[in-house]
């Protein structure tokens, strides 16, 4: 459907509700210029009676800032947040539970949004959101430093041992070049890069000290160890990060698409995408499932309106990739071209990438879960532990917060 | 009743007034929630009960839990380190400056107003400031030690546990240090000029003025500067965030960042307020420091 026909359907579909009154809803986002910002700007334009005030908050301070909100119930009626974080407010009626209103939607399909990004948002069967996007991680490659070292750029690795090998050819010191660049923070950016290597080894959050998991491990630290990527990569994110691949420090990075943009500016060299190395030839693939949902929270006074706003949204997901290089989370939607070629290569790499991408919990005491696994990766990656204890400390205290 | 009126208009009745009023600002916005904080860091509180006036409670499990995680140990020694060695530092530091720009030469006080320029600056521009500077790959701290060849290799200050915890301190004092200067410049402005020219006529040398007028001159001075520094760094949380988020393994970790962690990022406000708690217990002993210090100044 296009964006006129929507607006105007949605527009004469509202007036007998908006003639009455004029309502301002509050809505809060990480970034006003990602789609909601941006659709929720549109949509307060539109002769609808509803007008969305878009407060922007701080990625890291996002959660904390709701929930001190929210135990003052001084909350938005509607907020973008990240999907690992959406299961502890939805578990708790916090949430609005949409699912009849989403039944009753003749614009929103819920059997159309992917499994990943669908459990996500869902508690005990029931729906508490819509989907923004989805992104996955990806490995992104220095074509022209592929070539320098005597690597093919059109074969980029395909497995740990040809991705580590590549590091290692491409590592350059004397020329400021780290082989790889990821992020291995204690936050929550560590947890989504480092659980698709122990997805690939056979583990899963559930089952994090399952055999292989400590390759996944030694596999990082060798990373590090070799000097194969920067010793900053235990405090730096992934914005951060692939900033060096994009000023040629680092000849891969491991990122997602919302770094396409970026990187099609500044980048002074020609790159890539491909899959992230799976462990052996034709073992599993993984990834991690990324970006946020939209929620709209319990205690609103215009729930009816804020819904109004999500089927606007959702009649404008075929733009969520030409116009932020995000994935939309609902099958049948054509990724249209953008105009640059290596973004739209990418776009099938991600596209097929995220079909393997598993989602974080849900879980409401996910935060826990993460601080776990962190604290297992960062422990073994500082040398303070050796892998397989470091994965059994977390196994049971992840088990612990599961049972 | 008039003479009720006329107390309060003038006499024991407007002090008392006074008296209250300020009283109650302080339990109303301090006392209260120093209060609360130390109930719910005997009660089970989450996220979705924050907003409800009574939670479960649970005794001293939450301290329990705090004081047996592996975690607790390293937070003490970082806190004790971090706070010891940065007012220790600043103190040093700043006193050194306040000595140096108290000599009158041309455009002293200039230099000295300069020195603010970093204290006005909020934490976390400082932070993310000192974030750059440290940075291991790019950072201008590096380039300049290896242009001394002091280093071979660049020290990544923010992820090796080994130094970590330092470059907070390093941003730190040179954050704090300013006020240090300020605070102990006016005290030695205090000191009459006459106890020095009357020593210098017995034929002390500097040396022994210093020892002997400046230091016993200052001792109050001294005391508040040390008090306060103790209590700032306690609250030092904007560095530590722009700069390690308390990593890497937990190694930049001081107290009052991880009760920011376990309140904030892992939702559990008891065991939260449990750090705050003993925290407040240290600066309590501190802020007598500091009011006997400050109360030693009225009297002079």
């Amino acid at each position: 459907m296009t964006r006129l026909m929507m607006t105007t359907a949605l527009t004469l579909g509202l007036t007998a509700t908006a003639a009455q009154a004029e309502v301002t809803l509050s809505l809060w986002t990480e970034s006003a210029t990602a789609p909601e910002g941006v659709f929720a700007r549109e949509f307060s334009e539109m002769d609808n009676g509803i007008t969305i005030d878009v407060r922007e908050i701080r990625f890291d301070d996002l959660v904390a800032d709701t929930l001190r909100a929210f135990a003052t119930r001084t909350n938005p009626d509607l907020i973008a947040i990240d999907n690992p974080d959406h299961a502890a407010f939805s578990a708790r009626g916090a949430f609005l539970d949409i699912t009849d209103k989403v039944a009753a939607s003749d614009v929103i399909d819920a059997d159309a949004i992917f499994e990943g990004p669908r459990s996500s948002l869902s508690w005990d069967g029931r729906m508490f959101g819509l989907p923004r996007a989805s992104n996955t991680i990806a490995l992104y490659y220095n074509k022209d430093l592929m070539a320098a070292a005597g690597l093919d750029p059109d074969s980029p690795p395909t497995t740990w041992d040809e991705f580590l090998e590549a590091a290692r050819a491409m590592t350059d010191p004397a020329n400021d070049v780290y082989g790889v660049a990821f992020s291995a923070r204690a936050s929550e950016e560590g947890t989504f890069q480092f659980l698709p290597w122990a997805q690939m080894a056979g583990g899963s959050f559930e089952d994090i000290n399952a055999e292989g998991v400590a390759e996944a491990l030694e596999l990082w630290k060798t990373l590090l160890d070799e000097g194969l990527a920067s010793p900053d990569t235990l405090t730096r994110g992934q914005w951060d990060s692939t900033g060096t691949f994009n000023g040629g420090n680092a000849a891969m990075a491991i990122s997602g698409p919302w770094e396409l943009g970026r990187m099609a500016a500044d980048a002074e060299f020609d790159w890539g995408v491909t899959l992230l190395p799976v462990k052996e030839e034709g073992g599993p693939r993984a990834s991690a499932l990324g970006d946020f949902n939209l929620a709209i929270f319990a205690n609103t006074e215009h729930p009816e309106e804020a819904f109004v706003f999500l089927e606007y949204y959702q009649s404008q997901v075929d733009r969520v990739w030409p116009e932020f290089t995000r994935l939309p989370s609902v099958a049948g939607v054509e990724l249209a071209p953008t105009g640059d070629a290596r973004i739209d290569a990418a776009a099938e790499v991600f596209a097929e990438q995220l079909e393997s991408a598993r989602n974080r919990g849900p879980h409401p005491e996910w935060p826990r879960i993460s601080r776990a696994i962190q604290t297992a990766f960062q422990s073994v990656l500082t040398g303070e532990a050796e892998p397989q204890a470091a994965l059994d400390t977390a196994r049971a205290e992840i088990d612990g917060i599961l049972n | 009743m008039s003479r009720v009126l006329r107390s309060l208009r003038d006499g024991i009745g407007f002090d008392t007034l006074l008296i209250i009023i300020a009283l109650s600002y302080l339990f109303v916005f301090a006392g209260l929630p120093l209060i609360y904080n130390v109930i719910i860091s005997f009660q089970q509180v989450d996220v979705f009960s924050l907003g409800t006036l009574w939670h479960p409670n649970v005794g001293f499990e939450n301290y329990e839990r705090v004081f047996s995680d592996p975690l607790a140990r390293r937070v003490l020694i970082n806190t004790l380190i971090f706070t010891v060695g940065s007012v220790a530092l600043q103190f040093t530091l700043g006193f050194a400056a306040a000595l140096f720009f108290h000599q009158r030469f041309p455009g002293a006080t200039w230099f000295r107003g300069l020195f603010l320029a970093g204290w006005i600056m909020p934490g976390l521009v400082v932070g993310v400031l000192w974030n750059w500077l440290l940075s291991g790959d790019f950072g201008v701290i590096n380039h300049m030690l290896k242009s001394m060849g002091l280093i071979d290799s660049g020290i990544f200050w923010r992820s090796d546990t080994a130094f970590s915890l330092y470059a907070v301190m390093m941003a730190n004092v040179w954050y704090g240090m300013p006020f240090n200067m300020i605070l102990l410049s006016v005290g030695l402005a205090a000191i009459p000029d006459d106890l020095y020219e009357a020593a210098e006529l017995d034929g002390a040398n500097a040396w022994q003025r210093f020892w002997t007028i400046t230091l016993p001159m200052m001792r109050s001075t001294i005391g508040a500067v040390l008090a306060l520094g103790v209590i700032f760094t306690l609250q030092q949380f904007d560095l530590f965030a722009a700069i390690t988020q308390g990593g890497p393994a937990g190694s930049s970790t001081v107290a009052q960042y991880w009760s920011w962690e376990l309140s904030f990022r892992e939702f559990d406000f008891g065991r939260g307020a449990v750090i705050s708690v003993t925290m407040i217990i240290v600066v309590l002993f501190v802020s007598l420091v500091y009011v006997r210090s400050t109360r030693a100044e009225t009297r002079l």
